[in-house]
């Protein structure tokens, strides 16, 4: 499915459990979900990180709930599920969804403008150098026996630093590639937006929307 | 008023992504608060006093990089990093995501994003304890709490914004300034 089409329909069938409670849709969209997750041939590990931490949350959420306030067995049982709606639904979208196949559909497809998707994109690929400079600073600091916490000024201040002198260097690469800002391009790879792609979106969502408004539990 | 570069669009994505890796840290204790408060019901409490470090990207983004919009973008584009990394929320991250950096844009541009200082600071933890709120009110189901422990969560909520958002960002802001990489802001 097209890559931009599927994140809308995920984030908007995301948007629309939030504010409705009704007990069927959740499990149906969950059992929706692992089939797509299972078709995929997601980890068993994978899964059953998406499985823990949520049952863990949601457990905590809705004890909480019980406790302090007076939700109905209904409103709690809505709550837990929504909780595995999100997980599992956000998953059907990442473990089938290469960032670079987003960008491009974000670019070609939904219009972004292609600074944003090819900067976006650029700053995205330095994911693991990013994570090795925060290494890097912790590592440093500790050197001169100084530890630096989440909570320390420090740590993001050489953070912010190394931000600025990166995205000065990636801008003037690209410029050195010939990338002009505005100006029209040609895609190497095209990414397709087919008849079956708003035929699947549009169809899901009206089948939630006759869940969530047919009076439903 | 200016417009996106490139350069800015890279450096805000680096930027979130840098927050996203910092706060992927925070997640353990994120797990032993909530199972410290859980089986007194308070488990939002481990939500609420946390939630400043997770909405951080949104204040620091738009203090940094001062064109409309960038507190916005920052705080979507850590939540989308956030998402790919498998965080807990799922699909809802990018909408909470989305609602976090609104409520401090609102903030910025309720100063015209003229106004770089304390009011600024104070005035994006207010709107985005706010606006993040009434999201967390549908979402989490806190429309069922009773009002005493609705007003807690609220004020909890306000401080940790307002800690993290307001006086970190402002402590490492200050930092920037005397590097000369930031214009020096008006005294308050």
């Amino acid at each position: 499915m097209n890559p931009s089409l599927k994140l809308a329909t995920v984030v908007l069938i995301a948007f629309e459990i939030s504010f409705t409670q009704v007990l069927t849709v959740n499990l149906a969209l969950i059992g929706f979900s692992l089939i797509v997750l299972v078709v995929q041939r997601i980890h068993f590990k994978t899964l059953l990180w998406l499985t823990a931490v949520p049952l863990f949350l949601a457990s905590a959420l809705v004890w909480s709930l019980a406790l302090q306030g007076d939700a109905s067995h209904h409103f709690l049982a809505v709550i837990f599920t929504r909780m595995f709606v999100y997980v599992y639904l956000g998953a059907t979208f990442t473990q089938t969804t290469q960032p670079l196949a987003l960008a491009r559909s974000l670019e070609q497809n939904a219009k972004l403008p292609a600074k944003f998707a090819y900067g976006f994109l650029a700053a995205f690929n330095l994911l693991p150098k990013i994570r090795a400079e925060v290494a890097t600073i912790h590592a440093a600091a500790l050197m001169r026996g100084q530890v630096l916490h989440f909570w320390s000024p420090q740590l993001y201040f050489k953070v912010i630093l190394a931000a600025m002198n990166w995205s000065d260097q990636l801008a003037d690469a690209m410029t050195s590639h010939g990338f002009v800002e505005g100006a029209p391009r040609t895609y190497a790879v095209t990414i397709p937006l087919r008849r079956r792609d708003w035929l699947l979106c549009g169809l899901g969502f009206v089948v939630v929307q006759i869940g969530l408004f047919v009076g439903l539990p | 008023m200016q417009r996106w570069h490139i350069r800015d669009i890279i450096l805000v994505t680096i930027l979130a992504i840098f927050m996203g890796v910092i706060f992927w840290a925070v997640g353990p204790l994120y797990a032993v608060l909530t199972a410290a408060l859980a089986p007194a019901g308070l488990q939002p409490l481990a939500n609420e006093l946390l939630l400043g470090i997770w909405v951080m990207a949104g204040p620091l983004a738009g203090f940094i990089i001062r064109i409309p919009g960038s507190a916005t973008l920052g705080e979507f584009l850590g939540s989308a990093v956030e998402m790919f990394l498998g965080g807990t929320w799922g699909a809802s991250t990018l909408i909470s995501g989305a609602v976090q950096g609104i409520g401090s844009e609102l903030g910025f541009a309720a100063v015209g994003y003229k106004v770089y200082n304390w009011l600024t600071l104070t005035l994006s933890a207010l709107t985005t304890t706010l606006v993040t709120f009434l999201w967390d009110y549908f979402r989490s189901g806190y429309n069922a709490y009773h009002l005493g422990f609705l007003l807690v969560l609220l004020v909890v909520r306000f401080a940790s914004i307002f800690v993290f958002g307001g006086i970190l960002t402002r402590l490492i802001t200050n930092l920037l300034t005397r590097a000369h990489v930031l214009p020096a802001t008006s005294k308050n």
